[in-house]
């Protein structure tokens, strides 16, 4: 999933450099054909075929509001194409670990094709899937009914506007380390020793099922080893018949042993990683690959020094690599959910970062992984490069100069110090903390031990300010939501209001807990995914898979959204009702009751004149401090004694600020209802008239360690702040004053043309962006209208 | 201790372009000159004034009610301000609801301002930055500035001034002692025609210009091209030919292209910007003052901002047309 307030790019404005090899370009245009290729992705359903089974689980999918309404139709088109199965005869006999990996084994070795492009040099097509839940009647009877009573509540919660609660998968990083060290092999005969240990029954059948799983991925390769050979044996172009017949040896070879070479740990880990979107049937979605440069580096350094291979061709074969991963979005195809491709669907690449001294692991693979996403230009997979104190100089320097000109592709920065803080404080020791990677979007987990359920429940923390204003009713519905905090004109002073926002506020969490626990513990009794269990530490030694809380560490996260929008309107209540008395309490709830309708003074007042979070200002940045702490350590406090997974807090609104948007009564800071809460930990739009500095000061002084999740936070730069070679150095030097004063994320969006029509048209959401004029910086927004005009047109030249 | 109070219009935080690194510009109210091509029209009268904004404006008339002095009154023209009798009191602003009504120009204790213009040290460490002190014409509040300007360096604050150069010898060393750089505006060095632009006879600003070289500080000297005004081949070669010859520690010249950001400030205040009919100058132009200086010796020498497009040019998708008629 994406950051940031962006509609999807447009594909024609990503263009590859000129520089890549005619293989490249044409497998790069093969994937951008979409609309006339015949290869495709779209997801294959299978069944167990009987008349209850079911391939597709909505919990997998409801912290995205926008699916809702499409739920039974993508049920029933994905259960209507199922291919039944031909199982063994004894497949109900067994438990439901082993009914998973039995299907998801017969699947991927007997019905999924093996689709070799012509030209490509890692293999591995298809892998969207929609695989049977293979629950035997009695437990598909019982999970309906609990599937149905949590989504009763899950949808009660989204109508109220309180937030989402679902069991999302992906948003994980599997182990693959280890499957390049030691091979499947290596993982089964780990796991054939538990099962010489005097364990229960129902855990010897859960180790096979896992050990059923390592050998599908062999299974898978052979296939592809077979189709390879089979081609070579018809090619006529010689060269291409060598490179077939090496992947049929690789593919032979990987991943069941461990890699030797750069060509043999890249396929090898792009088998393990497409199978795990196979085996959970969620395409991509933050299914990431944690410190990619780190462990793929003794393969790259090996075939290098030994001339086995030029740079170059490494490089070439990395972006066959790199374009694996953007088959993802053929799963939209078929769905009716196609609206346009977009870029949501982030398989994250972590890259450079600090070691466990604190000193610099920036490598040559790193290097050349930088110049790969420079000349590709692709949407997956994603990269977050990690800056700490040491990041080499020459290093931030390149990685400024990308974001300078990135189009648009999302390119994240993620922050060392602040991060590895949050890591400490949710329990890491402090000695694995350095070694955590990023999946999503920006969110920090560790790698190969560690699923932390980001963006599975998400809360409107503005919903607070409503339910505080009303007595715990939603304003919409006139339902009791959020408990009586009294009627507000009772309150005698700021500490009264203060006291019932942050009651709301606790009991909104729990409410989207018990219901997060709900989605998490349906997840956990009937849909265990034993190939990512065997790619998760501890999983086979607990006997629990992961989805049962399995691997060493098991979070849930909170992603709270809006804290800008609380915190202003806080923060108006606080100035203009207790402290300078401008408004009684009295007239600003007939106000909010008439969403401003009639009160325009009072609107314009509480927007202007009151303090907002995102300036640096201490009056509302305080404020956002106090109140991320209360949330975060309520979230903190709870988990769901089914899984034990413990929820902790984020800061990653995606794009809910659109959705909850109807939903939230208009707000004390001049917020009609309908329009939208702010973003991450970003100011309410327009709000932050002080330029980047300030924005990042702000964002710093929330005390983001209590977040372990990280925080996303997106400034937008005009081109003409990063032409020059000198304006690129005052860039990097601002990043490197964010990882000493900012938060764990940023992004930078450098904005095109288009985004500066719009903020012609909407001023007021735009006023914190800076342009650079002739010796002197400007807001775009306050200049006139003809020079913003000659401004974007300036700004397509240089695009162009 | 007794601090100096002082009148700013703005503090512009993450400034990129008054000097090296991430800067703070604070923009000092009041300046002796009256070139007609100011940019910043808001900070040459050395006293707050009110200014209204009428986009901002929803006709609530709260300021009127507000005004003690009476000097307002809303027309289907827009606000009329009678600014003879307005004091500057600020009632209006603090009663408009909108923030269409604002004050340019707001007093400043040093002791506060300095706190406040230091907020992004961090940033200033990791750039090489610091505060600019700017305006208008700082030397108008040469004690206020003296006294910001030590301040900052006392908390290890690398101080920018922004100079039009045109005040007393004695007021120059006095702020020369407390800043680590001058940015130093030569804009014509003809002497009538300086005059006639400026308002403010040349001599001064060259003998103050020596002055900074003698004090050793390092020196960015600076020329808005201003077509019709500083344009001319000749006058750069003689700013050239002056800095070779008496600013040894200048260690940059940069080149301002005209523009016309400034055409809705100027109606702010009423006016018509006198310049607003001139064409931009030329990318072609611009690079042809920028080899001139560099030919007579001047090293560093840099021009940034706005051009017109050449025609000719890739494409665009406003029509050069358009773009040529505004620019």
């Amino acid at each position: 999933m994406t950051v940031g307030n962006d509609e999807a790019a447009s594909i024609d404005v990503w263009s590859h450099s000129k520089k890549l090899s005619s293989r490249v370009k044409k497998l790069r245009g093969q994937f951008y054909s979409f609309d006339e290729r015949t290869e495709t992705n779209e997801p294959y359903a299978f069944s167990t075929g009987t008349p209850w089974d079911h391939v597709y689980s909505f919990h997998d999918w409801a912290n995205e509001p926008a699916f809702y309404i499409f739920r039974a139709s993508i049920r029933e088109s994905l259960s209507a194409m199922a291919v039944d199965l031909e199982l063994p005869d004894d497949f109900w006999d067994h438990t439901l670990p082993m009914r998973r990996a039995i299907v998801f084994h017969e699947a991927m070795t007997h019905y999924m094709p093996t689709l070799i492009l012509d030209g490509e040099m890692i293999v591995g097509f298809h892998f969207n899937t929609a695989l049977s839940r293979a629950l035997n009647k009695r437990e598909a009877k019982k999970r309906n009914k609990e599937m149905n009573k949590w989504f009763k509540k899950a949808s009660r919660l989204n109508e109220f506007g309180v937030g989402t609660a679902s069991a999302t998968p992906g948003h994980i990083i599997p182990n693959y380390a280890k499957v390049l060290r030691v091979g499947f092999r290596g993982l089964v005969d780990e796991y054939e020793n538990i099962l010489k240990q005097p364990i229960s029954s129902e855990h010897r059948e859960f180790v096979k099922a896992l050990i059923l799983t390592c050998k599908t991925a062999r299974a898978v390769n052979r296939r592809y080893a077979k189709e390879s050979q089979k081609l070579a044996g018809v090619e006529s172009d010689s060269l291409r018949k060598e490179e077939l017949e090496e992947i049929a040896r690789i593919c032979n070879k990987v991943p069941w042993e461990p890699a030797e070479t750069f060509w043999e740990a890249l396929q090898s880990l792009w088998t393990t990683h497409m199978l795990v979107m196979a085996a959970e049937s969620y395409p991509g979605a933050g299914l990431s690959h944690g410190r990619w440069d780190q462990y793929m580096y003794p393969y790259y350094r090996a075939t290098i020094e030994s001339g086995e291979m030029t740079r170059e061709e490494a490089k070439e074969l990395m972006e066959c690599y790199w374009i694996k991963h953007n088959y993802v979005y053929d799963f939209q195809g078929s769905l009716g959910i196609n609206q346009g491709i977009n870029s949501g669907f982030g398989q994250l690449i972590t890259l450079s970062g600090c070691g466990p001294n604190g000193e610099d692991m920036t490598n040559d693979l790193t290097w050349l992984a930088l110049e790969v996403i420079d000349e590709m230009n692709l949407l997956e997979p994603k990269p977050n490069i990690r800056l700490h104190k040491n990041t080499p100089q020459e290093f931030l320097l390149r990685v400024a100069e990308m974001v300078a000109k990135a189009q648009g592709s999302p390119f994240l920065m993620n922050f060392d110090e602040h991060s590895i803080e949050g890591m400490v404080w949710q329990g890491v020791p402090r000695e694995e903390a350095w070694d955590y990677g990023i999946v999503g979007c920006l969110e920090n987990t560790m790698q190969g031990n560690d699923r932390s359920g980001t963006v599975d429940v998400n809360i409107n923390l503005a919903k607070a300010v409503e339910l505080a204003l009303n007595n715990g009713k939603d304003v919409a519905t006139g339902k009791q939501v959020g408990p009586k905090t009294g009627d507000p004109l009772k309150f005698t002073s700021f500490e009264d209001f203060m006291a019932a926002v942050k009651k709301q506020l606790a009991h909104t969490v729990k409410l989207l807990i018990d219901c997060g626990n709900m989605a998490d513990t349906l997840r956990a009794k009937y849909q265990p995914v034993p190939y990512l269990s065997a790619l998760m530490d501890g999983c086979a030694a607990r006997g629990r898979d992961v989805n049962q809380g399995g691997t060493d560490w098991n979070f849930i996260t909170l992603e709270g959204m809006g804290i800008a929008t609380l915190t202003d309107s806080v923060a108006a209540v606080k100035k203009m009702v207790y402290e300078d008395k401008r408004l009684t309490m009295e007239h600003l709830l007939k106000a909010l009751e008439a969403n401003f309708e009639g009160f325009e003074e009072t609107r314009q007042l509480l927007k202007s004149k009151a303090p907002r979070f995102g300036n640096d200002d201490d009056y509302a940045d305080s404020i956002a401090q106090e109140l991320t702490t209360f949330w975060a350590e309520e979230t903190f406090k709870r988990s769901n004694p089914y899984t034990g997974r413990r929820y902790r807090a984020g800061y990653l609104s995606w794009n809910y600020y659109i959705p909850l948007a109807p939903l939230t009564a208009a707000t004390p800071d001049g917020r009609r209802r309908g329009e939208f809460l702010s973003g991450g930990v970003g100011a309410v739009q327009g709000m932050d008239t002080r330029g980047p500095t300030a924005s990042i000061q702000s964002v710093g002084k929330l005390g983001l360690e209590v977040v372990p999740n990280g925080a996303s936070h997106t400034i937008t730069i005009s081109p003409s702040m990063v032409q020059t070679r000198e304006h690129i150095e005052k860039l990097a030097a601002l990043l490197r004053a964010y990882n000493e004063v900012g938060g764990t994320a940023l992004q930078i969006n450098v904005i095109d043309a288009e985004t500066l029509r719009d903020a012609q048209k909407n001023p007021d959401q735009y006023s914190n962006l800076l342009i650079r004029v002739t010796g002197y910086n400007a807001f775009f927004t306050q200049i006139g209208r003809e020079l913003q005009a000659e401004i974007i047109a300036r700004t397509e030249h240089t695009v162009q | 201790m007794t601090t100096t109070s002082g009148i700013i219009t703005n503090i512009q935080r993450c400034s990129t372009e008054d000097g090296p690194g991430i800067r703070t510009t604070v923009f000092m109210k009041g300046c002796p000159l009256r070139c007609s091509w100011c940019h910043n029209i808001e900070t040459i009268n050395a006293e707050p004034q009110i200014v209204w904004y009428a986009s901002k404006c929803i006709g609530d008339e709260a300021c009127i009610e507000a005004c003690l002095q009476e000097v307002l009154q809303l027309t289907p023209e827009g606000m009329q301000i009678s600014r003879a009798n307005c004091i500057a009191c600020g009632s209006c602003v603090s009663a408009c609801p909108t923030g269409a009504i604002k004050l340019m120009g707001e007093t400043w204790d040093a002791t506060a301002l300095v706190e406040e213009l230091i907020r992004d040290k961090t940033f200033f460490e990791t750039s090489g930055g610091g505060v600019t002190i700017s305006g208008g014409e700082p030397a108008y509040q040469a004690d206020f500035v003296t006294e910001i300007a030590s301040g900052l360096r006392e908390k290890g604050i690398h101080v920018a001034l922004d100079t039009c150069g045109y005040c007393s010898e004695n007021v120059m060393e006095k702020m020369l002692e407390h800043v680590d750089m001058v940015l130093y505006d030569l804009k014509q060095m003809d002497p009538a025609k300086h005059e006639e632009y400026t308002g403010v006879p040349l001599e001064k600003v060259l003998q103050n210009a020596r002055q900074v070289a003698s004090s050793g500080k390092t020196m960015w000297v600076r020329t808005p091209v201003i077509p019709g005004h500083t344009e001319s081949t000749d006058n750069i070669r003689a700013i050239a030919d002056f800095i070779v010859k008496e600013l040894p520690n200048a260690e940059r010249y940069d080149l301002l292209a005209f523009n016309k950001m400034c055409l809705d400030k100027y109606a702010l205040f009423g006016l018509e910007y006198p310049l607003k009919d001139y064409d931009l100058m030329s990318e072609d132009a611009m690079s042809k003052l920028c080899s001139i200086a560099t030919d007579r010796g001047v090293s560093n020498v840099h021009w940034s901002g706005m051009t017109k497009h050449e025609s000719g040019k890739k494409s665009m998708t406003i029509p050069n047309k358009e773009v040529n008629r505004c620019g």
